[in-house]
């Protein structure tokens, strides 16, 4: 963590810097503000045994887990929210161990939200939800010490905790930055302040990069200050087919396509040949989804 | 002429009927949804909803949501917060009145599966996960669940997976290991009526939705579930009623909803 100017990195140089294989990292992003354009550029670069935390998985994680990028998923939710319909990939890797087994860990969104706030407060624990007796509690696989019970100190009863929760990197899509890396986020936020905290190296993949005087005027929509933000990434439209608040709607005709398309695996194949190898890159993406699309998504009425 | 309700759309009544006007209510993904809206369409335009990601929507959106993180939801919102501040400041604090959650698998004792039907590790269907789900059934005061399947395949006697703690295994299991007095499983809805809980958490039919014998509700759960003697038959839609539903209901396919076969 340092202040002053921070790299601005091309998508495919910030893959092939900080995410080799087997890395650990958390995505941010909960169906909404899902940076889909790193995920495609994992799956172009051909990523293998990552450890994945994602609260929402949603398409994004059904799409690693197709591709064969996930060894380890932590996660709370994975599932394509139009329709609702099926994450057919992340199933297919669970019920039938295709393309190949992957190790999942579970917790609710609150289990989630309560490690992640511990670990960027740098908390020893966190009380969260009771939640003994469900199966989040008692089915454990790679982290046998997600959940704890102490004994209130202060008299009442059992009380469950979690550990923190510090990932390694952390990857979080945002509306701006500057280039000293204020990262600003308008509308709800879920817990992606405190899991940007909660992160040991933060990068940041920004929908536009604007002038300090911008950032300047509101700044309480700074989610990470500069100080937090090891690098930055602009790429517009990063978080397609999920919404960004205030600049684009959820694409539902495209999560339709992906559902539909992801039933069988050779289904799958060719959503990631045609949509995410043959396009090159996201603007290579955006431009194939086309120009009357896009428009139909625009919310924001001037460019960025 | 007099066109009957199916099942399906009458469950959006007898559930929209449970939603009081002016409260503050925490919905979930799915029909939960669109029972709200039809709420506030018809008697309860005052009711204030929270959405896990931080949105309290107050007024009936011009678009339905596809999801409560479809953003549509956060338009002219009186509020953008976070999941602190919903699922425990609001939530878990006791602000939020009534809780709404979908219960795709759910048992005798209002205990959730959606998580994996099969062993865990080697599941024979697996679903999406808690998301807040867990949450909303731990916490949440005034719980209702909400099913719009009446096919046993939804209703066994124990989950496989609990997803969401119903009264877990009944009695008093849920105030032994910590969670708090009074919060649980009030009630839930399907196509076939109202279910409620009795003091030792188990499920049993209260009120059923017209032509719905107390036989069809037995064949239908995989335990004896008990049926209440001398059950009421739930009120039928009104014209007015019956209109707004399925207004609702093509405004929900049009948004990509899947209806339910049949």
């Amino acid at each position: 963590m340092t202040t002053g100017i921070k790299p601005v990195l091309s998508m495919r140089e910030a893959v092939a810097r900080y995410v080799p294989d087997g890395q650990e990292l958390l995505i941010g992003g909960f169906a909404f503000s899902d940076p889909t354009a790193l995920a495609h550029e994992l799956i172009r670069q051909q990523r293998k045994r990552l450890f994945v935390m994602k609260t929402s998985g949603g398409v994004l994680v059904d799409q690693l887990v197709g591709a064969g990028c996930v060894e380890r998923l932590l996660s709370c939710h994975v599932w394509n929210s139009v329709g609702p319909v099926a994450a057919h990939c992340f199933r297919r890797a669970l019920e039938q161990r295709k393309p190949h087994p992957i190790q999942i860990e579970e917790l609710s969104y609150g289990s989630f939200t309560m490690a992640l706030f511990a670990g960027a407060c740098d908390l020893p624990f966190m009380p969260t939800t009771p939640v003994q007796g469900t199966g989040h509690f008692t089915q454990r696989t790679f982290m046998p010490q997600k959940f704890g019970v102490v004994e209130n100190p202060f008299g009442g009863g059992p009380v469950c905790v979690v550990p923190p929760l510090k990932p390694a990197l952390g990857f979080f899509h945002v509306h701006r930055v500057d280039q000293y890396g204020n990262a600003q986020l308008f509308g709800p936020s879920g817990e992606f302040r405190y899991a940007m905290a909660a992160c040991k190296k933060l990068i940041v993949i920004a929908e536009e990069l604007v002038d300090t005087e911008v950032i300047r005027e509101r700044p309480e929509a700074t989610v990470a200050p500069g100080f937090m933000v090891e690098a930055v990434v602009i790429e517009p439209w990063a978080a397609h087919p999920t919404d960004a608040y205030g600049y684009y709607y959820r694409d539902l005709p495209h999560h339709a396509l992906y559902g539909e398309m992801t039933k069988t695996e050779e289904g799958f194949q060719r959503y990631v040949d045609e949509w995410i190898v043959a396009t090159g890159n996201h603007a290579g993406f955006i431009a194939k989804l086309g120009k009357e699309r896009i428009a139909e998504l625009q919310i924001r009425k001037e460019g960025w | 002429m007099i066109v009957s309700a199916t099942r399906f759309e009458q469950m959006f009544l007898t559930g929209a009927r449970c939603i009081r006007d002016g409260a503050v209510l925490f919905v979930g993904f799915h029909w939960p949804m669109l029972i709200a809206r039809i709420a506030r369409r018809l008697h309860a335009p005052n009711i204030v909803i929270v959405y896990e990601n931080g949105i309290v929507e107050d007024r009936l959106t011009p678009i339905l949501p596809t999801s409560p993180c479809d953003l549509v939801s956060a338009e002219q919102a009186t509020t953008c917060a976070g999941s602190l501040e919903t699922l425990f400041m609001w939530l878990a604090a006791g602000r939020v009145e009534m809780t709404l959650v979908e219960a795709a698998i759910v048992d005798r004792y209002g205990n959730i599966n959606t998580t994996a039907v099969g062993p865990y590790l080697q599941p024979k269907v697996r679903l999406p996960g808690s998301g807040g789900g867990t949450e909303l059934s731990s916490l949440g005061r005034d719980l209702l669940l909400v099913s719009a399947s009446a096919n046993q395949r939804s209703y066994p006697a124990s989950v496989d997976y609990i997803t969401s703690p119903g009264y877990l295994g009944g009695g008093v299991e849920r105030e032994r290991l910590g969670y708090k007095a009074g919060r649980g499983p009030k009630a839930l809805v399907n196509p076939l009526g109202i279910f409620r809980f009795d003091d030792n958490g188990e499920m049993y039919a209260a009120e059923l939705h017209a032509g719905v014998s107390a036989d069809e509700v037995r064949a239908t759960f995989g335990w004896p579930i008990k049926v209440q003697p001398g059950f009421k038959v739930l009120p039928e839609p009104t014209a007015h009623e019956l209109t707004i539903i399925r207004e609702e209901l093509a405004h929900a396919k049009k948004r990509y909803y899947l209806m339910p076969e049949g």
